[in-house]
């Protein structure tokens, strides 16, 4: 367990070189010694602040439906549904994606949305015509997000005392009222924690965004260009590296992407968990 | 005798009122209450889609020689990563239930509160970890600084420190939330802490520590940059614990990235097929072992 500590111990110690604020710029080019990861991390929060929002509102919809809505003998066999995607390993999501989704997105989403809602800034032509891009990518980090966004607001909707439903219900109110005005604010941390372990997971996640993004290096014009994660690029960089021939710079610069996303990973899961952590204390004093 | 309480005004009894508003609310709640479980299919098409189009790929051409027969990596057969990922799994996972195991008994009956919670907190900040971190972390350590190269062990031992924390989490979780009487009853009796832990703790805390273990081997079984990073892929079974090992996902990303002709993506999908299989009876397992668990542990509460 003191392993974080010596993880943090040894990305600082191999990381304290040359580079700078020049690090977060948008240049990022080997050969010129250029070694901004701007791009990079444009394109983390490009894929996973959409694929958040997604999987929290699709998370907490789901959670309604099955805290409230369905009966149980239902539930039983829907919620190991969404269970089941978060055991799914994310190279088997990867290839799934690039094989049988991406012609789907190329052929047919993306010129429907250029023809229809073009006018949105960023949803505008140029396509490609293979697919792979940010939309694809959004949509696989929904999904990966969704298990564990739609988990915890699931059990923060069922931590609401049955006191407090049924005396809502008992004052008249809808299911629906009752939802949105007495659970859905009992149960906010955790909800909110949902969406920083969510956000966590998405920003993080290597294989499959690798496998869909395409790596790019630059700036996307539009959600159906390609980029490329920070996460990801790491990893593309690593498994080039490893034949052998990395400079210094490079395992520096290197070592500095990978501070970069764990200090990023490490904030937004220590918001997540002191939230829970607290949302449990309160429930074990309340008894 | 009086009436208390609050008598609807003639006739408005919120049952019978028909006025817009109250039918609106009423058909906004059952209208909603038949859309919102349609968000469910978000959820269980691209499952099943998943499920099927890569069986549709795989099932077709695997047969009993590509899955047992061991001729050399990458030319058709996955005798090799499986030999590989069973031989990885193994020796990982039992690293894992070690420290794991250690820890959680630990911390969950020696550690002081303040103590405790920081363990606790690390381990669930090490599952938020991406495994890309984890995966650097392990090449830097094992390959590069402890000259171990791109090896058999230290894939396990990177991996090992992957599954470590959900099987520190459910041994802590159970050993803590042993019946407090039992506990007590144990103790006071005259039970030593290490008596205590082997006879009594361990029964009832034993089939959840054995769902974090299955956890622990379903998210282990599925990752990827981890072992990319730390071995490289072997042309046969490995032999010694530094010689080149092949995993699964590792063949996955491999044939997928450097490439993609139709052979070796069959090849990808078989694998694929055979990783989602084994995800899949291992979520099962642990379902139906923690249901059981819950019976037992209501039963123990009575």
């Amino acid at each position: 367990m003191i392993l974080i500590g010596i993880i943090v111990a040894l990305i600082g110690a191999t990381s304290f070189t040359n580079f700078g604020w020049q690090f977060f710029s948008f240049h990022w080019d080997p050969p010129q010694n250029q070694w901004g990861i701007g791009v990079f991390l444009v394109g983390s929060f490009l894929t996973a602040v959409p694929a958040l929002i997604f999987s929290m509102l699709i998370g907490i919809g789901i959670a309604v439906a099955s805290t409230t809505y369905l009966p149980e003998y239902l539930t039983r066999w829907l919620d190991p549904f969404v269970d089941l995607l978060a055991g799914i390993p994310s190279v088997v999501y990867g290839i799934w994606a690039f094989v049988i989704v991406a012609p789907i997105f190329g052929a047919t989403i993306e010129p429907w949305l250029v023809g229809n809602v073009y006018f949105i800034p960023g949803f505008g032509p140029p396509i490609r015509s293979d697919g792979l891009g940010i939309l694809i990518s959004i949509f696989i980090l929904t999904l990966m997000a969704l298990p564990i966004t739609t988990l915890l607001i699931r059990d923060a909707l069922r931590s609401v005392p049955k006191d407090l439903w049924e005396s809502g219900l008992a004052l008249g109110a809808t299911r629906w009222e009752v939802v949105r005005r007495v659970a859905i604010p009992h149960g906010r941390r955790g909800i909110f924690s949902a969406a920083f372990l969510g956000f966590g997971r998405a920003f993080g996640e290597t294989v499959a965004v690798a496998m869909v993004l395409g790596a790019a290096t630059n700036l996307p014009k539009n959600v159906y260009d390609t980029g490329n994660t920070v996460a990801a690029q790491m990893f593309e960089l690593l498994d080039s590296a490893i034949g052998g021939t990395g400079s210094p710079q490079f395992l520096a610069a290197l070592a500095e992407m990978g501070l970069v996303l764990l200090a990023i990973s490490l904030v937004v899961n220590i918001l997540g968990r002191r939230l829970i952590a607290s949302l449990y204390t309160e429930q074990v004093q309340g008894l | 005798m009086n009436v208390t309480g609050t008598v609807a005004p003639e006739g408005r009894s919120l049952l019978y009122d028909r006025s817009a508003r109250t039918r609106w609310r009423l058909g906004f709640d059952r209208w909603i209450g038949r859309l919102l479980p349609l968000l469910f299919l978000v959820a269980i098409l691209p499952i099943l889609s998943l499920v099927y189009y890569i069986s549709a790929k795989a099932v077709p051409t695997l047969s009993w020689t590509v899955l047992t027969s061991t001729s050399p990596y990458r030319t058709d057969a996955l005798g090799v990563p499986i030999i590989g990922t069973f031989e990885v799994m193994t020796v990982a996972t039992l690293l894992a239930v070690l420290f794991g195991l250690f820890g959680g008994i630990a911390t969950a009956e020696f550690l002081s509160d303040r103590v405790a919670g920081w363990v606790r907190m690390s381990a669930n900040l090490l599952v938020g970890t991406p495994s890309i971190i984890l995966g650097y972390f392990g090449y830097f350590t094992f390959v590069l600084y402890f000259g171990w190269g791109l090896s058999f062990i230290a894939g396990v031992f990177t991996l090992s420190f992957f599954m470590t924390p959900y099987i520190f989490r459910t041994a802590d979780l159970a050993f803590t939330s042993v019946p407090r009487h039992i506990r007590e009853a144990a103790l006071g009796s005259g039970a030593k802490p290490a008596q205590y832990i082997l006879r009594i703790g361990t029964p009832i805390a034993f089939p959840q520590i054995l769902t974090g273990i299955f956890l622990a081997m379903a998210i282990g079984v599925g990752e990827t940059a981890p072992i990319v990073l730390t071995t490289t892929p072997g042309v046969l079974a490995p032999h010694s614990i530094y010689s080149p090992v092949t995993f699964l996902t590792q063949l996955i990303w491999e044939n997928f990235a450097q490439a993609p002709s139709t052979g070796l993506q069959t090849l990808a999908f078989q694998a694929a097929f055979l990783l989602m299989v084994t995800v899949i009876i291992l979520n099962v397992v642990v379902r139906l072992i923690s249901n059981r668990f819950r019976k037992r542990l209501e039963g123990l509460y009575q």
